[in-house]
């Protein structure tokens, strides 16, 4: 559905995209991560023609986003971070209108309003001025917006942004219908664990660049190396220190209570390696074992640029 | 089946809608008939005092009522035109026009027309105020089919200015104040400059006929240079305009363009008029160069 090649932008003396490849096969549900910064937007208005690359190319479904704009907006359907609403017209008045935007009138758009206000549970609201609405409701409102013209490609900018709980569950469960009807979603949020639990592939930008790319499962066995080391002693805490200090494998040390967490550098062997060291120094470890990495860890070692030595934190209750 | 332009469609139910429109008409067609009725309460007056009735004076109030209109479409139209596109931006909807099938000038002609809509609204809500001058007779309907046409290039001219100055810029008072400069530039900076370069040529000239040579064709672009010459036509100088721009006057004595200054104006008028939209629309394909950088 949709393939980045060498996507490259830059504003004045700012890098915003430095060789961007991304690959989203049709009916996915694409996560798309990134701290602040890291060129998400700049790829989404890239993606949907708002801004001209400097290098590189952006594919949907084949064609070339600036080279046949028109008919690669007809395929794509866009949910901006902003609600981007009229607050003087009716929600019925704000869906045709797009649909005119679209060259749908008169009925057919009456009845395409309708059928989508009903499945994101608007639909009796229709009579409602938009600045009526809540938050959630105006998010749910642009959603139903950016379908009118049945787009089989989705891209939203941070659709949950500011949202309370139930209704990003809501929106969720709408997602997931979505892509049940074979729909490609293209979603760009900071919560990342709502991405791990709806998105079949992750794809995660650090300036610029697109530093890990895959499904879920595909993301967490890359990194699985990376995932911190918990280490249970009931006795020889300085001692276990202080062979964790000077470890080539070791960068950073977290003392909670009786548990030390490790950020390891090494493989099966190594962990073995240092388990037996700690038993010889006569540390009496109960419990030696590395914790199953989520999105967020894998998101927050990913995007850590900060010196790799030895640090030591006490983490206080 | 073709359908209306959906900008303009989305504008006209929203401003229908608004305090705005009705506000404006009442503004606008207020001070037009405190004017006018004023001028003919005045000419009244001095017919009771005097017992003479001069004719003329009707013909006066007509050029008084056009011209309060024409200075209050001048100082109406910017304003109405400067927010269209900028506000869009400023609600952060015209990024999501520009990824429909709409195209840059869809949007800008969408708000054109939305927004001479209530420019011609405001003219024939005042036709009423003008109708006075029906009343004493002098002037025809064919007369004030020309004001009207005159109005009409006016709005077309100060609308594209400030549809122009509402896509390059990012926020509306910005767009409001360059669309102000603009117009006060194309009619009070046309004529300074033919003051200017008329009273420095009678310095270094014996001639004494207020003449700017040719830097008289400037007021071709002008509105109220246009309005003048087609007052004249209707009133001959008895309205006193041409106190305004006698540059004008001599112009048509000597240069090459004589009688026929209102049409010219006119034509020259809708063609820069026609060259602000073409600067908008482009001004909307090349959107990306101006976008505040958010990564």
């Amino acid at each position: 559905m949709l393939k980045i090649e060498n996507l490259k932008k830059i504003f004045g003396r700012t890098v915003a995209l430095d060789g961007l490849n991304m690959t989203v096969e049709d009916g996915a549900l694409y996560g798309f991560v990134g701290p602040n910064g890291a060129g998400k937007t700049t790829t989404i208005k890239m993606i949907i023609g708002l801004l001209t690359p400097d290098d590189g190319r952006v594919l949907v479904n084949g064609m070339d986003v600036v080279r046949e704009s028109r008919k690669v907006l007809a395929r794509i359907g866009y949910v901006p971070d902003s609600f981007g609403i009229y607050d003087n017209l009716k929600v019925s008045e704000y869906m045709e209108f797009f649909a005119a935007c679209y060259g749908i009138a008169g009925l057919k758009a009456r009845k395409r309003s309708q059928a989508l206000l009903e499945q994101v549970g608007l639909d009796d609201k229709m009579d409602f001025y938009v600045d009526g609405l809540s938050r959630g409701m105006k998010q749910r409102l642009c959603l139903a917006r950016a379908l009118i013209h049945n787009p089989p490609f989705l891209i939203m900018d941070e659709p949950t942004a500011g949202l309370d709980l139930r209704t990003r569950y809501e929106f969720k469960e709408i997602l997931k219908d979505l892509r049940e009807q074979g729909k490609t979603v293209f979603i760009s949020s900071h919560i990342l664990p709502e991405l791990a639990e709806i998105c079949t592939d992750i794809g995660i930008v650090d300036q610029g660049r697109m530093v890990v790319e895959g499904s879920m499962d595909e993301i967490l066995e890359k990194i699985n190396v990376t995932t911190p080391l918990m280490i249970s002693v009931s006795g020889g805490q300085q001692t276990a220190l202080q062979i964790l200090r000077s470890h080539p494998y070791v960068e950073t040390i977290t003392i909670r209570d009786e548990d030390i967490m490790v950020n390891f550098n090494g493989d099966k062997q190594d962990e073995a390696a240092l388990l037996q060291q700690l038993v010889d120094a006569e540390v009496q470890v109960y419990g030696f074992v590395r914790e199953r990495g989520n999105l967020e860890s894998v998101f927050m070692q990913i995007t850590d640029h900060g010196e790799e030595e030895v640090v030591l934190i006490h983490e206080d209750h | 089946m073709k359908i209306i332009n959906p900008v303009y469609r989305q504008e006209s139910r929203a401003g229908a809608r608004s305090f705005k429109l009705p506000l404006i008409v009442l503004a606008f067609n207020s001070v037009l008939a405190v004017v006018a009725l004023f001028d003919m309460y005045t000419m009244i007056t001095r017919v009771r005092l005097t017992a003479e009735l001069q004719y003329s004076s009707f013909l006066g109030l007509y050029v008084f009522a056009a011209t309060v209109e024409f200075v209050l479409l001048l100082l109406f139209i910017p304003g109405i035109t400067a927010g269209s596109i900028s506000g869009e931006r400023e609600r952060q909807t015209l990024d999501l026009m520009l990824t429909t099938r709409l195209t840059g000038a869809d949007i800008v002609f969408g708000k054109l027309a939305s927004s001479l809509s209530t420019v011609f609204l405001l003219i024939v809500s005042s036709f009423p105020i003008l109708g006075l001058v029906f009343i004493y007779g002098g002037v025809t309907a064919s007369d004030i089919a020309l004001l009207l046409l005159c109005y009409s290039v006016t709005a077309l001219l100060l609308g594209s200015i400030g549809i122009f100055c509402s896509a390059v810029s990012r926020r509306t008072t910005m767009a409001t104040v360059s669309a102000y400069c603009l117009v006060a530039l194309l009619t009070g900076g046309t004529i300074a400059v033919n003051y200017m370069v008329s009273g420095f040529m009678r310095m270094t000239s014996v001639s004494a006929e207020p003449s700017s040579g040719r830097m008289v064709y400037l007021l071709l672009c002008n509105p109220m240079a246009m309005f003048q010459a087609v007052i004249e036509r209707q009133a001959g100088t008895e309205g006193g305009l041409s106190v305004l721009l006698p540059q004008i006057a001599q112009a048509r004595e000597t240069g090459r363009i004589g009688g026929g200054w209102w049409l010219w104006c006119m034509l020259f008028q809708l063609a820069l008029g026609a060259l602000f939209l073409w600067g908008a629309v482009k001004s909307m394909n090349r959107r990306d160069r101006r976008r505040r950088r958010k990564l």
